[in-house]
């Protein structure tokens, strides 16, 4: 049996039209029109122990209502979720003692207080014994550098920092499963590179498992082996990253900008027939290729020694672009 | 026992450590209560021109009576509905609900902290002050003085208890803020904090009996002068504790049933 199990889940919020203006808006004190609003569809998984799943959709998808189901903070609408032996909603109480949340957009940690009197009182909520509060601290310092931040008051940390904080607070109790809403959110690249660093350790030391939600598929490529892509509350694929760049070709695109306006000729540039070639206007053509088969650094080579080019801009394909490449064949198959 | 109260006394402690940090805000809060206790004295003042005693009370009582209330207002008072609103409204209730404890006692103990701060940083320094300016009798004997400081625990329970209330209202409400303002007027009025209560109309001090509000400022008050005492103190301690009970109880059990309705916004 896995460690999560969950079974044709969904939570329908009731929401309401609001009519405009005076008229509308005394209508609405008496009268008022009720929508369903499908926020998760249906969705089954399951995750074992130890493995590290990356959840990924667009804004609005569906992942966080996922994830609050998930964690015992809303109540599904209908469908079964079972973590470890519990129901979240229900066992709410005992069911929390050995899950970890982090939720990106905002901290945990009391914000006017120093780091370390949020984790002294985690410490006291989880019972976590001086012993294994001091190695564990000891532990996450490592990759983390704790250290010099656990006396500064939470709101007079970056964004990175808070985050750092943020994962050890997560983890004083040892849970089983770690569940990360967007970690890696506004984070520049060296914070983002920590926090995948030390999420791999997570996972790969202490054996927690990992369940994480982000717009970002670098987290995933380099994180998770599994991938599970909702949208509009469905899940669309649930499976491999490898298998999923198989089936669909992972299109990067190369803009070019010419420095005078002209006609280019791609038969000149003797490039593989793979790539695709667009004339967007005058000034500006954009090659579709896969990277895998050209790299990309190769393509742009060729391109700036042949063409008058002003500016290149390379775009990998974003989640957004795998989900709608996904709805126009009609799904994954 | 201790592994149950532990995370409790621990939110108190945080509580009270987070309010340090906004320290400034009490010393102008000390002026604001001199301020009113003040312009309580004037009024009292001009009403009591030409009569030695009012329903029961004489002028020195009557300074009493205002004084001290205002002076015990500063340790039960919290702003449990507005957190709670907060709360709800902002969406960091998700982050609160992914901890083993009880949301109501976590805002309870919480708002017991900062209660516990301000005997120390705000009561103790107002009471002070006012004491030096206006002639205010001293408690009526030693029991009522023991037997006020039970109440006064009864009375920071029904409040929280009320507040907890209110602010579990924002799950099914836009806003709470008209409600919560509401909540405040009435409550400064039929807590007696503005009037005593037996200076109401009759029926609506009848009325104020089976309301649990004259247990957080006219009750502790009429124990502290000793116009409550013998028998009738006894059954009033036991009155305020059913009350404090009964109002944790429906604050229990409507947030068991909010919560299957709360929606988190953002996120």
């Amino acid at each position: 049996m896995s460690l999560i199990e969950v079974r044709n889940l969904s939570k329908i919020f009731k929401t309401f039209d609001r009519k405009e203006g005076v008229w509308g808006g005394i209508q609405n004190l008496f009268v008022r029109q009720y929508r369903d609003l499908k926020a998760v569809d249906a969705i089954s998984f399951s995750i074992d122990q130890g493995e590290m799943v990356g959840y990924i959709g667009a804004n609005g998808a569906g992942k966080s209502t996922t994830i609050k189901m998930l964690t015992g903070i809303l109540v599904p609408t209908s469908g079964a979720i079972k973590v470890g032996g519990y129901i979240p909603f229900r066992d709410r109480n005992s069911y929390t003692r050995t899950i970890g949340v982090v939720f990106g957009q905002r901290t945990q940690l009391w914000w006017d207080i120093a780091v370390v009197e949020s984790f002294q009182l985690l410490k006291k909520i989880y019972n976590v014994s001086d012993k294994d509060y001091q190695e564990r601290l000891e532990t996450f310092d490592q990759v983390l550098n704790l250290k010099r931040l656990l006396h500064t008051p939470v709101r007079k940390l970056s964004l990175g920092q808070r985050m750092r904080c943020d994962l050890a607070a997560s983890l004083l109790h040892n849970p089983m499963i770690l569940f990360l809403d967007e970690p890696t959110i506004g984070l520049d690249v060296v914070a983002k590179e920590n926090v995948r660093q030390f999420l791999r350790r997570v996972n790969q030391e202490l054996k927690v498992t990992v369940l994480l939600t982000t717009h970002d598929l670098s987290d995933i490529e380099e994180l998770c082996r599994r991938i599970m892509i909702i949208d509009k509350g469905r899940l669309l694929f649930d499976g491999a990253l490898a298998e999923l760049r198989e089936r669909l070709a992972c299109k990067s695109q190369v803009l070019l900008e010419l420095k005078e306006p002209g006609k280019v000729n791609p038969a000149a540039l003797g490039l593989n027939s793979d790539i695709e070639f667009k004339q967007l206007d005058e000034m500006r053509c954009q090659f579709i290729f896969d990277k895998r088969i050209v790299p990309s650094a190769e393509l742009i080579k060729i391109v700036v020694n042949s063409l008058p080019v002003r500016d290149v801009v390379l775009e990998d394909t974003t989640i957004e672009e795998i989900v709608r490449e996904i709805y126009s064949r009609g799904g994954i198959e | 026992m201790t592994t149950t109260l532990a995370p409790y006394l621990a939110f108190a402690r945080i509580a009270f450590l987070q309010i340090l940090a906004y320290r400034l805000r009490y010393f102008t809060g000390i002026i604001t209560y001199l301020v009113n206790v003040t312009v309580y004295y004037f009024i009292w003042k001009a009403i009591y021109r030409g009569d030695t005693v009012i329903q029961g009370f004489n002028f020195p009582q009557m300074i009493t009576y205002v004084a001290v209330g205002w002076i015990i207002r500063t340790f039960y008072y919290n702003n449990v509905d507005r957190e709670i609103a907060n709360d709800i409204q902002q969406g960091h209730i998700a982050g609160k609900l992914t901890r083993p404890v009880s949301y109501q006692w976590m805002q309870i103990s919480q708002a017991a902290g900062e209660s516990l701060f301000r005997l120390m940083m705000f009561t103790v320094p107002t009471g002070a002050v006012i004491l030096l300016i206006y002639p205010v009798q001293a408690p009526r004997s030693v029991s009522s003085s023991g037997a006020f400081l039970i109440s006064l625990l009864f009375a920071f329970v029904i409040f929280a208890a009320i507040n907890f209330l209110i602010g579990i209202c924002a799950v099914y409400l836009q806003s709470v803020l008209g409600l919560i303002r509401a909540k405040y007027f009435l409550i400064e009025l039929l807590s007696g904090l503005v009037i005593p209560i037996n200076f109401f109309p009759d029926s609506l001090v009848r009325w104020s009996q089976w309301l649990p509000f004259q247990h957080i400022s006219y009750m502790p008050l009429m124990i502290y002068m000793g116009k409550v005492g013998g028998k009738e103190l006894a059954s009033v301690l036991l009155v305020e504790c059913a009350w404090a009970l009964a109002l944790l109880l429906a604050g229990k059990w409507f947030w068991h049933v909010a919560r299957l309705k709360l929606i988190v916004q953002g996120g």
